[in-house]
């Protein structure tokens, strides 16, 4: 808790999305980040990747209807932030936030590969909202990157690391390279997840 | 002591809940990896003129049915400053507790001219308005006879403020035995609308729901 909480208005409270988060809210150019709008001269520079996966409940069934929403730096590690307007490394055509609702319980989302930004391992932020919860929030990375092993996140939940790094499965024709990631909500195998109101 | 995440709790009488909620304590992120956890969403919604008016499906169409009331209110962080141009996506069930959504298998009574969906952006000042009619409660568990109240879904996107909430309606009998309604405690009274006269007699009911954006992202580039 942060020592000045009693000059803050309090908080509303977060609440579950529920299952019905309108599916006409989805939008193309959030679910592929490596086109910046359908149709449209303007893309991001680094290489591009598919990452797909599970979210499964505590019962190692799917858990359909969530939103997950993801947050990274561009291929040479930098955040598009109004901390870094004036960065030259910003990109155009590349802001590092995607969205989609799977439908199921399956997931997959094209984006650039990230960077590296100072003292961490490559990585992208995940926050899931769903039926059920309000959000949670957890970090993935990349198998055989050699920074991991001294990345502040992965060191922090220890034995857990395994459970935040994707796998490598290979490349496609057109030259993506594919990464698997899990989330398990709960239960055997539980996902660490973040504290980020707290912390 | 070692400070320590909090351990999120289950919903009482929430199947999702149990089979969704994390069971270890979240962990604290440590403070050279603060920073990456902060989303900046992109002002690169679209939204329509005419989607403050869910009442209807378009400007042309007649108003559905039940009662129509506006939605008005601020949405600021916790020191207080304003969330300019924040996007606002609202979704609600029908008068008769319906959601015009694929996978709502209720059964309930749809509504021809309910849409029952909506993007608004707050202005200058951080003010939002919308009119929306009055959703139906619905019963969720079937089995234990235990409702959902009436109540309005509100997403916030705005910079590094981001909130999925929802407005209740206040003396609703079915707000005491809401899981999520329960879980918030006291703290319940801040997600109920206040009711207000309508200025427009147009309007059944009107209802101010400001909404404070918590914890440290929304408030980490002020
Ligand atoms: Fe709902």
């Amino acid at each position: 808790m942060s020592p000045n909480r009693q000059n803050q208005l309090p908080a509303t409270n977060e609440d579950t999305s529920g299952p019905y988060f309108p599916i006409a809210f989805g939008d193309p150019a959030l679910e592929d980040l490596t086109r910046f709008e359908v149709g449209m001269v303007g893309q991001a520079t680094g290489t591009p990747i598919i990452l797909r996966g599970k979210i499964l409940d505590r019962h190692g069934d799917l858990a359909h209807g969530a939103i997950m929403e993801f947050w990274q730096a561009n291929a040479k590690g930098v955040y598009r932030t109004p901390a870094t307007k004036d960065n030259p490394d910003v990109e155009n055509w590349f802001h590092g936030y995607g969205r989609l609702r799977s439908h199921t319980g399956y997931y997959e989302f094209r984006t650039i590969l990230p960077g590296a930004v100072a003292e961490r391992a490559p990585n992208i932020t995940i926050t899931l909202f769903s039926d059920g919860i309000s959000r949670v929030v957890t970090q993935m990375f990349f198998e055989g990157n050699d920074a991991n092993a001294d990345d502040p996140i992965l060191q922090t939940v220890g034995e857990d690391a395994p459970k935040l790094i994707a796998r490598h499965d290979g490349r496609t024709a057109k030259g993506e390279e594919v990464y698997l990631f899990n989330i398990v909500m709960a239960g055997d195998g539980e996902t660490p997840f973040f504290d980020d109101l707290e912390s | 002591m070692t400070r320590q995440g909090r351990l999120l709790e289950i919903g009482p009488t929430d199947n999702t809940s149990d089979q969704r909620t994390p069971r270890q304590l979240l962990r604290l992120i440590p403070e050279e990896a603060r920073a990456s956890f902060i989303p900046v969403v992109p002002a690169r919604y679209a939204s329509n003129p005419h989607e403050w008016d869910m009442t209807r499906v378009a400007p042309d169409r007649p108003r559905a049915d039940g009662v129509p009331i506006e939605v008005t209110g601020s949405v600021k962080t916790q020191s207080g400053a304003p969330v300019r141009h924040a996007l606002l996506e609202v979704w609600s069930a029908n008068h008769y507790g319906r959601y015009r959504h694929v996978e709502d298998m209720s059964g309930l009574q749809l509504d021809k001219n309910h849409l029952g969906l909506g993007r608004v952006l707050t202005d200058e000042d951080g003010n939002y308005r919308f009119l929306a009619i009055s959703p139906g409660a619905y019963l969720a568990r079937p089995d234990i006879g235990r409702w959902r109240p009436k109540h309005i879904h509100i997403s916030v996107s705005g910079g590094a403020s981001r909130l999925i909430t929802q407005m209740y309606f206040p003396d609703e009998p079915n707000n005491q035995s809401d899981p999520m309604a329960i879980l918030m405690g006291d703290a319940f009274e801040r997600n109920i609308g206040k009711p207000f006269e309508p200025a427009n007699n147009d309007l059944d009911e009107a209802y101010r729901f400001d909404i404070v954006v918590g914890g440290r992202n929304a408030t980490y580039f002020e």
